[in-house]
């Protein structure tokens, strides 16, 4: 009998060796793959802002924080670097405060359960998952100064046509537009399910008490939905502050600038201006902000995932 | 008597008729919305068949007076449309494949393995949520161009080949899994391998699907890294071919807007078959976010 046991605890233990091997073989490709394409990059990133590094020439040297400084203290290096950033901020700002506004709002027309409504709000969150460059073709189409829906439209109330895209002053509002368009959806989703999940004994309680409408939502849902929307702001804001393709798409970061926010301006100094230190410089200060606010904001993600990615 | 009666049911019938009211005002504005909402894309689509003569006209038609194909044709004649779907089929599949693979043998490793580090290694593929595209593409690049990969397949599909969310959203679900049936598992004679295929996935099944729906569609729509890898037409993908589609007309766009609209269609019809047909999933995710 003991010596059964014996052998079972060898085997058993023979199969736990096995399986660590086993296990961390499992781990591996995950492993290589973030060292390479992770942790190597941003290795790479810091040591290409301490150079000279121009992508047309073959070598480059060792200049320490040459490319912080320019960033930082020369007039053209902060006055981009300066706007590129209030630009950014503006985008995200807006961008999260409609989505999380007008998400609720949504959420609270769109709740009832029928088949109608659930039609409907299958339509609008569909514009998140259409492919984005075909949405904006189609706004490019619609926000057009001279053929576009949206100016014929207003020339009916004889409003002036607006150059939509191609002023500096209306250019950046076009891109929120159109970015608040395709996120609008995705968070009402996220409130209709934390609406969804709040108990109905509250809202009895409050129709006992004589509240209406207005009021149940403003002392019940409001506060019992303030953690969703504190999700969804700090991921949606996370998520914005990468914004790169809407601008690209829709404007080129033009006009004069207006709508280039900072991964753009990072894309533009390195594959445009072939300036990979500068451009690299201003990658790690990008990183260090987003790590910061990451890190700030951790015990409010902390175990949700953010389908944004 | 009488008249309490008639009272009350006269309070019934105001209380009634006021539901009906704000119902019928709750349709109607979420109608109204749902139309705004879905307005560009039926913009894009009926575009898509209008003459180019209509397109300019100065009062704007919702329904094309003649349907025309030719934009259709002409955009599979003009460009190499086939040539793009496949790519991009080739790109997202394999993209796919390779993030679930990767994602459901991690998550496995760091939910029910047991290896000398674990937690910690875990903690540094974590680490990689913090460190986006967006900031590491240029050495990405660099990298990528080295090893002569731009304009390859390869240099396409490696750079997005696992995702950190994945894991992440997989561990925690094999997490949940109870060590009983693993056991049960092994006494049925099953080894890891076994236990991963016959007990972890199927019992995670809602999940890996949404996984790999949400992978799959990413990956359709995917637009940065692809346009930095290629600057050929055999290897471009719709999102990015679609911009040079637009592009190439350069100048002359209204008189070709309905072959772009056309494009466009083209590229998104795959992407809503496969939302409206799995949009169960996608909506299970959502409230998974929504929800502590």
């Amino acid at each position: 009998m003991s010596e059964q046991s014996l052998v079972k605890k060898r085997r058993r233990s023979v199969y736990r060796i096995r399986g660590k091997f086993f296990d961390f073989s499992c781990a591996l490709p995950a492993i290589i793959f973030f060292v390479i394409f992770t942790y190597y990059p941003i290795v790479e990133l810091f040591r290409y802002s301490m150079t000279d590094w121009n992508l047309m020439k073959s070598e480059y040297h060792y200049v320490s924080f040459k490319n912080y400084q320019w960033l930082f203290t020369s007039s053209v290096g902060w006055k981009r670097f300066s706007s590129s950033l209030r630009v950014t901020l503006i985008y995200t700002i807006a961008d999260v405060a409609a989505s999380c506004i007008f998400g609720m709002l949504l959420a609270l027309l769109f709740d009832r359960m029928s088949r109608a409504f659930k039609f409907m709000r299958t339509a609008v969150i569909l514009p998140k998952y259409v492919t984005m460059t075909a949405s904006v073709m189609v706004f490019e189409l619609l926000y057009n100064t001279e053929y576009g829906l949206i100016n014929r439209a207003l020339s009916a109330f004889k409003i002036t046509p607006i150059p939509w895209l191609t002023s500096p002053d209306t250019a950046l509002l076009s891109v929120i537009l159109f970015s608040v368009w395709r996120s609008v959806g995705y968070a009402m989703m996220i409130y209709l399910s934390a609406m969804k999940g709040l108990s109905p004994e509250y809202f009895e309680a409050a129709s006992l008490d004589g509240a209406n409408g207005i009021q149940k939502f403003r002392y019940i849902t409001l506060p019992l939905i303030a953690p969703t929307t504190v999700f969804l702001g700090v991921t949606s804001f996370l998520a914005a502050m990468k914004v790169y393709q809407t601008v690209e798409l829709l404007t080129g970061g033009g006009p004069y600038e207006s709508t280039s926010v900072i991964v753009y301006w990072i894309y533009a100094l390195a594959f445009r201006n072939y300036r990979v230190d500068r451009a690299s410089a201003v990658g790690v200060i990008f990183f260090l902000i987003l790590l910061i606010c990451t890190i700030l904001t951790m015990n409010v993600t902390d175990r949700r995932v953010n389908y944004d990615a | 008597m009488s008249n309490y009666n008639s009272d009350s049911s006269y309070a019934n019938h105001s209380i009634r008729t006021k539901k009906r009211i704000r119902a019928s005002l709750q349709y109607f504005f979420a109608a109204l919305i749902t139309i705004i909402m879905i307005f560009p894309l039926y913009w894009m689509v009926i575009s898509s068949f209008k003459t180019t003569e209509e397109i300019l006209r100065t009062v704007p038609t919702f329904w094309p007076t003649t349907f025309q194909l030719e934009s259709y044709s002409a955009v599979f004649t003009q460009f190499p449309m086939w040539r793009f779907i496949l790519n991009t089929l080739i790109c997202t599949v394999s993209c796919t494949l390779l993030q679930l693979v990767i994602g459901v043998l991690a998550a496995y490793a760091f939910s029910k393995g047991e290896f000398p580090g674990r937690d910690i290694v875990f903690v540094v593929i974590l680490g990689a949520l913090m460190v986006p595209i967006q900031v590491t593409f240029i050495p990405t690049y660099i990298l990528v161009a080295r090893l002569n990969w731009i304009n390859t397949f390869a240099g396409l599909i490696v750079p997005e080949a696992a995702s950190a969310y994945f894991i992440f959203m997989l561990r925690q679900n094999f997490k949940a899994v109870d060590e009983s049936y693993i056991d049960a598992g092994r006494v049925d004679g099953m080894g890891r391998l076994g236990i991963i295929r016959h007990v972890l996935v199927p019992m995670c099944k809602p999940t890996v699907i949404t996984v790999t729906i949400i992978a799959f569609i990413n990956g359709w729509n995917s637009y940065f890294w692809p346009k930095m890898v290629t600057t050929r037409n055999d290897y471009r993908t719709v999102s990015i071919a679609l911009k040079e589609i637009s592009s190439s007309f350069a100048g002359l766009e209204f008189m070709n807007f309905n072959k772009i609209m056309a494009a466009s269609v083209v590229t998104i019809i795959p992407v809503v078959i496969l939302f409206l047909l799995c949009q169960r999933y996608i909506l299970t995710g959502f409230s998974k976010a929504a929800m502590k």
